[in-house]
């Protein structure tokens, strides 16, 4: 159906006997708690077991697909599992593309590093966004200032991933708030760094299976080898370290519509095996739904496997990839929530995975650049909108 | 998957796409108020050699396939759909003929497939799937066409080919002029009939997709046309499409027609594979096409304001032509049905 090579295909299907032996019920159990699973369960270090044998998938010669199909294919197999414990696989997460491109080498060896060779199960993690500024990076008040010994960090984070179990949170801040977004720059701030307060895992929603973080800086001070890229001189492009960093950001932006895919298909899933197992596949009101649902999943799986068909051909995808982060989002809300029309009362009495999965597929329309702020990109590049 | 066009669709797309342009676009009003295209554009037309390109090569075709006709379809309807069906003298009525006689019926037809001013029409029969030898009676509200050579009917158990035995009426009808529009009376006995409702399935299955990228195409012009006259009009001081509820209407527009396309593509891929998802994806293609044509067909109009309610600009006639189409092949709730039932897994028509 997806036209894959065998060679993926067979590393796919180990990702989905994985995903159903242990990603599913670890999620549930953790939606169920209303809290992540603490570091040290036993899932995490299931986990380093099998990233260890499996995860080299990415790189297997014997797969003809170029990195970005291959990332979106396991994204979507992983999110149809458990998005939510997709996002607190341990790892370097996120932060490890921008590490490995715009750090040194002494920053890539001491961050990067710990994370190689290793079964203890250790996390990375990246904190952008603010209280007041979430898509308006421009906002963001955070503020680093040199000082003989370091940098002083102020400033608050919030939502941030895995940020109170990681071994060093990577933090975004203005070094010089004159030039506005030039000036930012991303500073490590390694675990128990003092001054790193007020540390709150947030009650969320849905996707409870990972920790969102809120914390604040309050004269957290790291060392000066702690700026991402070392002290170089101020950046000749006009928004320097913060255009490296959305750079990044946007190329993680179909892996996320393919997470969003994956959560789709599986709300898809569970309201035809409703359907089928309660007889009300007999409706023609039924069936017309899960048509309507189907046609909207394979739309929206099309246009993610395009967005990387392209960028693995370096044929310019920014159109596509907005167009595929935004309706892949909407399409895993739509499909949970009519997914949980079809389920009905069963959804209703809060046990059914479709209804967590209508909880958790909100988020996706929201991290990464909201719904609305991917139409603006489209906008700009479609009629010229206006920055 | 592999997203990319092959080397001769490219260059199909670049000349189709020229002819388009050149020949069908300027002439859009004066097709439709003739009801017909000018028979020299028949002829250019004809000497691209296009005619029957997705035939099968025993049959005097190309044997280009499905995907390579959707293409194409779009780039004409993007153009003028009606004009695209009064060019076509052969698809899809040679659909049904193809799927369920295979080459030697398509074969029987040579010489009327060779003949300049031969033409095949298409209706659409519930009754259809009679047994050889019985006669076939009916009428259909609306054909597309001015006259035809040979009327094929199809229905969801088979299908029958009249050469006499019918007559068309020109109508009025609701959009796509420069086809012609005919009420279409039939009753004789049919020179082929098939009964066989996979066969039927899979000959509908190509005959929506024909139309779904007809629809396309309108779509691709009702998006493109509003959003240039969106850049180019001002309002409050900027182009009206700079003001942000536009702009997302715009975007939300052309996300779709790319959504129609993917899945009109996908569609095709399908039926040229001979996968057995085929005839549940082009159903669902065809529903998406036209439940896309509501938005879309309409908004290419709201851009345009006041304009776009008159005839002066071409996005009236996308949203009649878009709607128009949607009628065709048996509807679009007979798609949703057939596609329900597919991933249903349940026999086609057999639920109620």
């Amino acid at each position: 159906m997806n036209g894959f090579s065998p060679a993926l295909c067979a590393h796919i299907q180990r990702v989905r006997e994985w995903g159903r032996a242990e990603v599913r019920p670890a999620g549930l159990e953790a939606d169920r708690s209303g809290a992540p699973l603490p570091a040290d369960h036993p899932y995490f270090a299931k986990y380093m077991g099998f990233r260890r044998e499996h995860l080299p998938a990415l790189e297997d010669d014997s797969v003809p697909e170029g990195p970005a199909v291959r990332m979106v294919a396991f994204n979507e197999e992983n999110a149809y599992w458990d998005r939510g414990m997709g996002v607190a696989a341990p790892g370097p997460g996120l932060p490890s593309r921008i590490v490995a491109t715009s750090g040194t080498p002494d920053q890539r060896e001491r961050f990067l590093g710990p994370f190689r060779g290793t079964d203890q199960p250790r996390w990375g993690s990246f904190a952008l966004t603010e209280p007041g500024g979430g898509s308006d990076t421009a906002a963001f008040r955070t503020r680093a200032t040199r000082t003989d010994r370091g940098y002083l960090l102020n400033g608050a984070k919030c939502f941030i991933g895995n940020a109170a179990r990681a071994d060093w949170v990577l933090v975004q801040a203005n070094l010089d708030p004159e030039k506005g977004r030039a000036g930012q720059r991303a500073f490590f701030v390694q675990h128990g760094n003092r001054g790193m307060t007020g540390i709150k895992i947030e009650k969320k929603m849905g996707l409870r299976a990972y920790e969102s973080v809120s914390f604040i800086l309050e004269d957290c001070e790291v060392p000066h080898e702690n700026i991402l890229g070392g002290e170089r001189p101020a950046q000749a492009s006009r928004s320097g370290a913060y255009a490296e960093t959305m750079g990044t950001l946007n190329t993680t932006r179909v892996g996320v519509a393919a997470s969003a895919v994956g959560m789709a298909r599986s709300a898809y899933d569970e309201a035809l095996g409703f359907a089928k197992a309660s007889g009300a596949i007999r409706t023609a009101r039924v069936r017309d739904r899960l048509e309507a649902m189907h046609r909207q999943l394979r739309a929206a799986w099309l246009m993610t496997l395009r967005a990387a068909w392209k960028a693995d051909r370096k044929i310019p995808n920014i159109v596509d990839a907005s167009m595929a982060k935004v309706f892949a989002a909407e399409t895993a809300q739509d499909l949970a929530s009519a997914g949980m029309e079809i389920v009905g009362l069963e959804a209703g009495a809060g046990h059914h995975l479709v209804e967590k999965l209508f909880r958790d597929a909100k988020a996706l329309n929201i991290v990464e650049g909201t719904g609305q702020i991917q139409r603006i990109i489209m906008g700009r590049s479609l009629v010229g909108l206006p920055r | 998957m592999d997203f990319a066009q092959s080397e001769s669709d490219d260059i199909i797309a670049e000349t189709i796409g020229r002819f388009a342009v050149d020949e069908l676009r300027p002439r859009l009003r004066e097709f439709e108020a003739a009801r017909s295209v000018s028979k020299a554009v028949r002829d250019s037309y004809a000497m691209l050699g296009f005619e029957g390109f997705d035939l099968p090569e025993d049959a005097g075709g190309a044997g280009l396939g499905m995907l390579s006709r959707i293409r194409t379809n779009r780039l004409l309807a993007e153009a003028d759909a009606g004009a695209a069906l009064a060019l076509d003298r052969f698809a899809p009525a040679v659909y049904v003929i193809e799927a369920f006689g295979g080459i030697a019926a398509l074969k029987s037809f040579e010489a009327m497939l060779g003949r300049p001013d031969s033409r095949f029409a298409l209706v659409m029969d519930d009754g259809a799937g009679i047994s050889s030898g019985a006669r076939v009676e009916g009428e259909a509200a609306w054909v597309p066409a001015t006259h035809a050579d040979v009327l094929v009917g199809l229905g969801p158990h088979g299908a029958w080919v009249l050469q006499e035995g019918f007559a068309f009426e020109p109508v009025a009808g609701a959009a796509l002029h420069a086809a012609g529009a005919s009420r279409v009376r039939y009753t004789g006995a049919p020179i082929h009939a098939w009964h066989d409702p996979a066969l039927a399935a899979r000959a509908l299955a190509k005959i929506r997709l024909y139309y779904a990228s007809l629809i396309w195409g309108v779509l691709t012009d009702a998006a493109g046309f509003s959003r240039t006259y969106a850049l180019d009009r001002v309002a409050f001081g900027k182009p009206i499409a700079h003001h942000q509820a536009l702009a997302f209407l715009i975007v939300d527009m052309y996300v779709a027609v790319e959504r129609v396309g993917l899945l009109i593509e996908d569609a095709a891929r399908a039926i040229d594979a001979a996968d057995d998802r085929a005839v549940g994806a082009a159903a669902a293609a065809f529903v998406d096409a036209v439940e896309a044509s509501r938005f879309v067909g309409s908004n290419g109009v709201q851009i345009l304001g006041g304009h776009g309610f008159m005839r002066d600009f071409p996005v009236e006639k996308a949203m009649r032509d878009a709607r128009a189409l949607g009628l065709l092949a048996g509807g679009c709730d007979a798609a949703r049905e057939d596609a329900g039932a597919a991933l249903a897994a349940i026999p086609l028509r057999a639920v109620a």
